[in-house]
């Protein structure tokens, strides 16, 4: 209904409809039915080898967590992980000349507490398009649910007799 | 005078050619050719310069001499960027120092570059993200504010990980196992059918927290694990409410906790009381009704099941004395 973007452009028209046809196709936001899935716990697990990126990530992590509105449980510092090897300095024979490698890996736990399942997704995804080379994450998502609803009764007293079949 | 000159010149040439052979003849083409070559770079570099290139254009000065003060930082910097000396306004320095020196300078610093820098995450930046991402989330409904609510009403907690970091591949295989923990106590249970859950399950339940786990890895996908905790939940839930045949044949070792009544301890009780003649005159069964419904038995009975089902302690122990010398008036 709406004319094409090209042709406004052409006439050297830049009102309100084509920033309205840039507007519909930005901001697409539906309204489902489905409830929100309910996580009591997300824990964030950041791991990398430099501790000072790490901060930094910490504290972007901090203040979009603090914008968006999260409830922040604990954010601390796990002890760091170090894997030594001792390996031959020479191609061949020299066995008492070796050279010593290690590998440090540095943690960052970040935790969130009652999160709905939509605000999770676009917190958790501008997390990770956000996540430096080099660094990992870890996380541990805990959804809260009702017990389903064929568990609430047991099938036995409507039906006696022994029947083999589960559920 | 000159043409006429000049044309002597040519026959001159020519018949000077004709004299020699054909060598000169050759030799006056790629002279000729030679020539006309010469000429023509000669009219194409004219415009440049004779002598050498044209120079080079040097840096000149770098970007950040323009910037203002109040500028928009994150329009310099809008997404993950490598660091560029000459456009950030920072006196960096990093490396390290050369003896009795300081660490070199941001310009061709190869160490600026290899660290991931944040400068397009500003705490701006941050909160301008934060403005375009705020429509997208929902609320936490106000009604469960503390734990305790939550876990009244959604008692079943799914617990997964899920995994990112840069490798050949983006999956991880850990990714697919799903913990689902219950309360056992928010699950209608009657008192057979606790037991008969607790036998089947084993070591996944937890007596102090009242919580039982299952862990499910078997299938490939988490959804599938998923389905799978659900159908082993509700198969326990099932069988552990029917009750077998076999059931019946329950002995006293299989009991869960020790139960004085019918017990060897109150045989024993019950014997040296009588033999002491502690007990009153009468027939036997109403003696032994009798002495059941003593207080110092009765103190005895409950000192011997928590020595039995709890863990055996100093309190308890002397309890039991206590409880030992009352019934046998020591």
């Amino acid at each position: 209904k709406l004319p094409a973007s090209s042709t406004l452009l052409v006439a050297g028209l830049k009102g309100k409809k084509e920033q309205k046809a840039r507007t519909k196709t930005y901001s697409k936001i539906t309204v489902t039915d489905k409830p929100d899935t309910l996580f009591q716990k997300v824990v964030v697990l950041v791991k990398a080898h430099d501790r000072a990126v790490l901060d930094s990530y910490e504290f972007f992590a901090t203040m979009a967590a603090k914008e968006l509105g999260i409830t922040m449980g604990k954010v601390f510092e796990p002890p760091k992980d170090i894997e030594r090897l001792t390996l031959l300095k020479s191609v061949h024979i020299y066995k008492k000349h070796r050279v010593q490698y290690e590998m440090r890996t540095h943690y960052r736990s970040i935790e969130l507490l009652h999160v709905t399942g939509c605000t999770a997704q676009v917190y958790l995804e501008y997390i990770q398009r956000n996540l430096p080379e080099g660094v990992a994450m870890e996380v541990t998502k805990t959804t809260m649910e009702k017990i389903p609803d064929h568990i609430l009764e047991p099938m036995w007293k409507d039906h006696p007799i022994d029947d083999k079949s589960s559920k | 005078m000159a043409s006429f000159g000049s044309k002597v010149f040519l026959s001159l040439g020519r018949t000077n050619v004709s004299g020699v052979g054909f060598r000169k003849t050759g030799n006056r083409a790629t002279y000729a050719t030679a020539l006309t070559v010469n000429s023509s770079t000669n009219k194409a570099r004219g415009g440049k310069g004779s002598t050498g290139r044209r120079p080079k254009r040097g840096p000149g000065e770098p970007r950040t001499e323009k910037m203002a003060l109040d500028q928009d930082w994150t329009s310099v910097y809008p997404a993950a960027t490598p660091f560029r000396a000459n456009a950030i306004p920072l006196p960096l320095r990093m490396g390290y120092p050369v003896k009795r020196g300081i660490p070199p300078e941001k310009k061709g610093n190869l160490e600026l570059i290899k660290i991931p820098n944040f400068l397009h995450l500003t705490p701006a930046a941050i909160r301008k993200h934060c403005e375009a991402l705020k429509p997208f989330c929902t609320e936490w409904p106000s009604a469960l504010d503390t734990d305790t609510k939550c876990d009244e009403h959604f008692p079943v907690k799914i617990q997964s990980t899920d995994y990112v970091s840069a490798g050949p591949s983006i999956r991880n295989p850990s990714a697919r196992v799903v913990h689902m923990k219950v309360r056992l106590s928010c699950l209608n249970l009657d008192d057979h059918a606790q037991k008969k859950m607790l036998k089947l399950v084993g070591d996944r339940y937890c007596k102090d927290s009242d919580i039982l786990t299952i862990t499910t890895e078997s299938c490939p996908l988490r959804q599938q694990n998923y389905d799978h905790a659900m159908y082993l939940l509700t198969v326990l839930y099932h069988e552990s409410w029917k009750i077998e045949p076999w059931e019946a044949e329950k002995t006293r070792a299989d009991m869960e906790e020790y139960s004085w009544e019918d017990s060897t301890s109150q045989k024993n009780i019950l014997d040296t009381l009588l033999r002491i003649n502690l007990a009153g005159e009468g027939e036997e069964a109403e003696v032994r009704e009798q002495l059941l419904g003593r207080e110092e038995v009765l103190e005895y009975k409950d000192s011997v099941e928590t020595l039995k089902n709890e863990e055996p302690s100093e309190r308890n122990m002397l309890r039991y004395k206590e409880a030992v010398r009352k019934v046998l008036k020591v």
